[in-house]
């Protein structure tokens, strides 16, 4: 709705932009962890530094801004799984070989890059299931996802929302604004929908794509909601609203929520994914 | 002098109570009640009264009233009465105001009398100084510190944006005054937040005083007759806010003749009608102002993206007044102004309704109890709205968000004698907040949003302030303010855990008491001359704030939400030092003055790192604020001309803002959004002669401060932005001209040459050429003007905000990042049309 006003004013009134050379302020660079650990799956970690703006970071060797050789555990209390750097000579990947996700379980997440050591813990929640699953056409053969959700009583849950075309897609997708909670819906029994998402580091191909944000007629689609926990809802809330404020001067500059609370040098998710299915072969014809 | 030495005579007997503080405040009472009625039964008469303009029955704001033989002088109150009170004997009494020719008048003082005065503008020649003045050294005299007086036709003067005077954009040109930007009404004063200034419409508040998003002000200048602004030194009548008070009085209506004024202009077009309802006795003004950009865009937007855009504002002023007898005096005042935003999707079903907008009426009785004092009974409504509804489908969803006053107000101004102006008074406010109500529905689901969240509070002042003439030299003004805020029921408290879930709730009943705050507001301003024409002066103030704005963005939105203080939201307070130098130089046709300032607040509020101002469904808006402190310091210069051909400001301001809150960038303190090194303007404005008026601003400011990403980072495949330190990037300066020129066509020298044209045709025709009338063919009294407004005259891209820009990909090692400035408004020239018959 801001964006609304915000855009035909700009157009009544003749606006005019310019490119500009900036000068910010020297930038600290943080260590970014993006992990996770689901329901029957090993912990993930990708390890990464920001990168500046107008610094002096090669764009041309994006590699650079991987982590190699840092020092990752995981543990549920009993066992300790140290995570294995996949290839060593890019790092940026490390996968748990002991521990699978299990329901119920609290998962705590050390990462020793240097001297410096950062922690945090997940729980895998107890998993909530969809009604029911279908597809409507928005133009042509193309269309969003509906589903019809009860969602559980008690307040405070949240939810992300994944999906994934059998045999197109290599990884399940979550759109823009994926995660939502129970505040409006404690409760309920009602039907939302979703667009398609993006496939992880393929947004030109998404945007230049025909069918972005839809599905087709004839796609057999998996769904898979996952709950979430209070803290992994806010890191994830808030993400999206980062992305949705680009020096936007209707909106304050949205920091995201990182589960490593207060620590400067780090900043990130470990994210317990709760899952459940549902899949869905939409019909050739309406 | 020997009646101090009796005071102390008699305060030195005094017995000594327990208490020294009581003792104190005892002492000090009893020696202002002697000081204040000592003489009150000595040989002294008042004379009293209210000022008038005979041409419309105006009252005039800020006369200067002068009793020659005794050099006192006293200036009209807002309600255009005065006061003087002197020995028996014969004066002369010697009116004036800038504009006007000086009224003197011979009077026996014998007993207390009341005097009336009407007195007229000026024919226009401003170059006679000795026929038109300004206050005189009032400015210099009185104890009011930080305080700025521009009359409407000042200010129309000016060079306005789109060729519509405003008097905020105006108000921003002075020092000490800052604005956000192009785009913006929005005002900080001495380092403040916009919800600190206390913008009062004939006595009501107004909450929002901005159209489209800041564009314009809510005030049509044609409505408006007078604008005080006080940025420091709050006097004691006034409070309720940190930062200012912008009291703008409306006109009055003409109880002479009817008139009517107009004008046409690129965006918007206005029409005055006024006049008397009993003439001499009761008049009434209406004016109003309509935009037109949905009428005039509605061609190109039909074929553009933004097709089934629209949006249009407009806004209604009316006042009637009516002089019951020489004692009292009624008023009605009123405003109603609407935005509205349109927007309709038909393909994609989609329909928006964006409606908001501010309300007031006042009821006011002036009564003149005797030439010693005056009161003001006030009651007065006031009510800011913003509803946003949107349909997609068969989904719906509405917004409200608001806030209603019911106000008393009761003002007594006595003046025992010539040494006192005492003012006494109090103030009721109830308070209604609906702070974001949300309701949605889906086909014939309704979905569980609570019930509409509706805040309640009661606001109470009483103050008491003396301005009191010491001696020759040294003059103070001592007030004290009580308040007390009380937010009541009925209200629900949503506790939350660490993780954000409501554990807890606590209900609280109609009435009952939620959350109570008292606050003693001391303000005290004291002047000392060096000479006639210069002096020195300090102030210090308190004051506390019970509601406030809370705003997410960096400008002011309609959908900003008013917040009472709760037991979560504390009071805002803050404490002010002022020092300041003045002097008035060349018969006063320069005021100059130097100001420096300190100023702290405490209970600052803004939104938490990642907080939205979202629903309040089973929330409570405060849960998502945090609280931290500022503070602000400068000196502001001031060189004002007021009398001349040319006239004009020269402003310059070098301040520091400070913030810092626990909760946001660390806890570290950061410079405010709106914190200014350098700040300065010029004004200028040429009265060349009847016909051609030119008029020219040039501003500069040190650029904003802003939170810029500067760095990204990689997650999900995808890169988001990493903000930097709070406020740690600093703009470009921000810096334009303006230029104007008015034309108003001389008829009567058309006709005069019309004139001449038959008498030379009558000549040539062997006629009678010494009975030739030209009468003017209609509207007798018709005059009219053409002003050509020139905006940013050298087209300065002064920057709105800036964003960074990725392009490329940054795995595959092609990204490329660049920064783009957006600025809102080139150089932009306009014309507008003015009538009057």
């Amino acid at each position: 709705m801001k964006k609304i006003i915000y855009i035909s004013v700009l157009f009544i009134l003749f606006s005019c932009r310019k490119d500009v050379k900036l000068k910010l302020p020297e930038y600290k660079q943080k260590v970014v962890v993006e992990a996770s650990i689901e329901t029957g799956g090993p912990a993930i970690v990708l390890l990464s530094n920001s990168v500046p703006y107008f610094g002096d970071f090669d764009y041309s060797t994006p590699e650079k801004s991987f982590i190699k050789g840092a020092f990752v555990t995981v543990t549920d209390g009993t066992i300790i799984d140290t995570l294995k750097e996949l290839d060593p000579s890019t790092g940026y990947l490390y996968v748990g070989l002991k521990i699978t996700g299990q329901e119920g379980k609290v998962y705590s997440l050390r990462v020793t890059i240097g001297d410096k050591t950062f922690e945090t813990s997940t729980t895998i929640l107890k998993p909530a299931k969809l009604d029911s699953l279908y597809f409507k056409g928005e133009q042509d053969t193309l269309g969003f996802m509906w589903q019809t959700f009860s969602e559980p009583k008690g307040s405070g849950d949240a939810y992300r929302w994944f999906a994934k075309r059998l045999g197109r897609d290599q990884f399940y997708a979550a759109p823009y604004l994926s995660v939502f909670d129970d505040k409006f819906i404690d409760g309920k029994t009602f039907d939302f929908s979703y667009d398609r998402g993006p496939q992880p580091n393929e947004i030109k191909q998404y945007n230049d794509d025909p069918e972005k944000g839809y599905y087709k007629r004839g796609d057999t689609v998996v769904v898979k909601l996952c709950k979430i926990g209070r803290r992994e809802y806010d890191f994830w809330n808030t993400y999206y609203q980062n992305k949705a404020s680009n020096s936007n001067p209707f909106s304050a500059p949205a920091n995201v929520i990182s589960m490593f609370d207060g620590n400067q040098d780090v900043f990130g998710a470990f994210v317990g994914y709760s899952p459940s299915y549902d899949t869905i072969i939409i019909p050739k014809n309406p | 002098m020997c009646l101090i030495n009796n005071n102390l005579v008699l305060l030195i007997s005094l017995k000594p109570p327990n208490s020294l503080f009581l003792q104190a405040l005892k002492n000090y009472f009893i020696f202002v009640f002697l000081f204040v009625f000592g003489n009150i039964f000595s040989q002294n008469f008042s004379i009293g009264g209210s000022i008038k303009d005979g041409t419309n029955g105006e009252t005039i704001i800020g006369a200067t009233v002068l009793l020659k033989e005794t050099n006192k002088a006293t200036a009209t109150n807002q309600y255009g009465f005065f006061s003087l009170t002197a020995p028996k004997g014969k004066y002369t009494i010697s009116i004036s105001y800038i504009g006007y020719k000086t009224v003197t008048q011979e009077i026996d003082l014998d007993k207390n009398t009341t005097l009336n005065v009407s007195f007229s503008p000026a024919e226009t020649n401003l170059t006679e100084v000795e026929v038109v003045t300004k206050r005189g050294n009032e400015n210099v005299q009185n104890t009011q510190m930080g305080a700025v007086q521009l009359d409407m036709a000042e200010i129309k003067k000016i060079p306005a944006f789109m060729g519509e005077v405003d008097i905020l954009k105006t108000i921003q040109l002075l020092p000490g005054v800052k604005n956000a930007g192009d785009g913006n009404t929005g005002f900080y004063v001495r380092g403040g937040g916009p919800d600190q200034n206390l913008i009062l419409l004939d006595e009501a508040p107004i909450y929002n005083a901005s159209h489209l998003l800041g564009f314009f002000s809510v005030f049509n200048g044609d409505a408006i007759k007078n604008v005080n602004l006080i940025k420091g030194g709050m006097p004691a009548q006034y409070g309720g806010r940190l930062s200012s008070v912008l009291d703008i009085s409306m006109k009055d209506g003409n109880n002479q003749n009817f008139q009517v004024d107009g004008g046409i202009g690129v965006i918007a077009s206005r029409l005055t009608i006024q006049g008397p309802i009993v003439k001499n006795k009761g008049s009434f003004i209406i004016s109003g102002r309509r935009t037109y950009i949905d009428v005039l865009a509605k061609p190109l937007i039909e074929k553009s993206d933004f097709k089934g855009t629209s949006y249009f504002f407009y806004d209604l002023n009316a006042k009637f007044n009516y002089i019951i007898n020489d004692k009292n005096r009624l008023f009605l005042s009123g405003y109603y102004g609407r935005d509205k935003f349109v927007f309709t999707d038909v393909e994609g079903g989609f329909k928006t309704k964006i409606p908001w907008g501010n309300a007031s009426a006042c009821l006011r009785w002036n009564h003149i109890f005797s030439p010693k004092l005056f009161s003001n009974m006030s009651a007065i409504f006031t009510n800011y709205n913003f509803s946003f509804g949107a349909t997609q489908d068969d989904f719906e969803v509405t917004i409200k968000s608001g806030i209603t006053d019911y106000n008393l107000k009761y003002d007594l101004n006595f003046f025992p004698n010539s040494r006192h102006n005492i003012k006494v008074g109090a103030n009721y406010i109830f308070h209604v907040f609906v702070p974001t109500s949300v309701s949605a529905k889906q086909g014939e689901t309704i979905f569980d949003l609570g019930k509409t969240i509706k805040l309640y509070a009661h606001d109470a002042a009483v103050y008491v302030s003396d301005d009191w003439d010491i001696s020759q030299n040294f003059k103070i003004n001592a007030g004290l303010r009580f308040c007390n805020f009380t937010q009541i029921g009925p209200f629900t408290r949503y506790k939350k855990d660490a993780f954000g879930k409501i554990d807890d709730t606590v209900t609280y009943k109609t009435n009952e008491i939620v959350a109570n705050y008292n606050g003693l507001e001391p303000r005290f301003s004291a002047r000392y001359s060096l000479t006639k024409t210069a002096s020195l002066k300090a102030s210090y103030t308190r004051n506390f704030q019970y509601i406030h704005l809370a705003s997410i963005s960096s400008v002011s939105l309609p959908t900003d939400v008013w917040m009472p203080c709760t037991e979560v939201i504390k009071p805002q307070e803050s404490n002010q030092y002022a020092f300041g130098f003045f002097k008035n130089l060349k018969d006063n046709m320069f005021e100059t003055s130097v100001e420096v300032y300190y100023k702290t607040m405490s209970n600052q509020i803004e939104y938490k790192e990642g907080a939205q101002p979202s629903d309040n469904v089973f929330d409570n808006p405060d849960n998502a604020f945090t609280f931290g402190k500022g503070w602000a310091y400068g000196a502001e210069f001031f060189v004002k001309k007021n009398v001349g051909k040319f006239t004009g400001w020269i402003g310059y301001t070098l301040s520091w803002t400070w913030r810092q809150f626990k909760e946001i960038n660390y806890g570290e303190k950061f410079l405010a959004k709106y914190d200014r090194r350098h700040d300065a303007s010029l004004v200028l404005t040429y009265d060349a002669n009847k016909r051609w008026n030119f008029g020219m601003v040039w501003v500069y400011g040190s650029g904003n401060r802003g939170t810029l990403p500067n760095g990204f980072f990689l997650y999900e495949g995808s890169l988001s932005n990493d903000y930097g330190l709070r406020n740690s990037y600093q703009f470009i300066p921000y810096h334009r001209m303006d230029l104007n020129v008015t034309f108003s066509p001389d008829r009567q020298k058309k006709l005069e040459k019309r004139k001449q044209v038959l008498i030379e045709q009558y000549k040539l025709e062997g006629r009678d050429t010494t009975n030739i009338v030209v009468t003017k063919k209609w509207a007798k009294n018709f005059s009219n003007s053409f002003t050509l407004s020139v905006f940013n005259v050298y087209n300065r891209y002064n920057p709105y905000f800036i964003y960074l820009t990725r392009e490329g990909d940054f795995t595959k090692g092609t990204l490329k990042v660049g920064a783009r400035q957006v600025s809102l408004f080139p150089i932009l020239p306009s014309l507008t049309w003015n009538f009057k018959f």
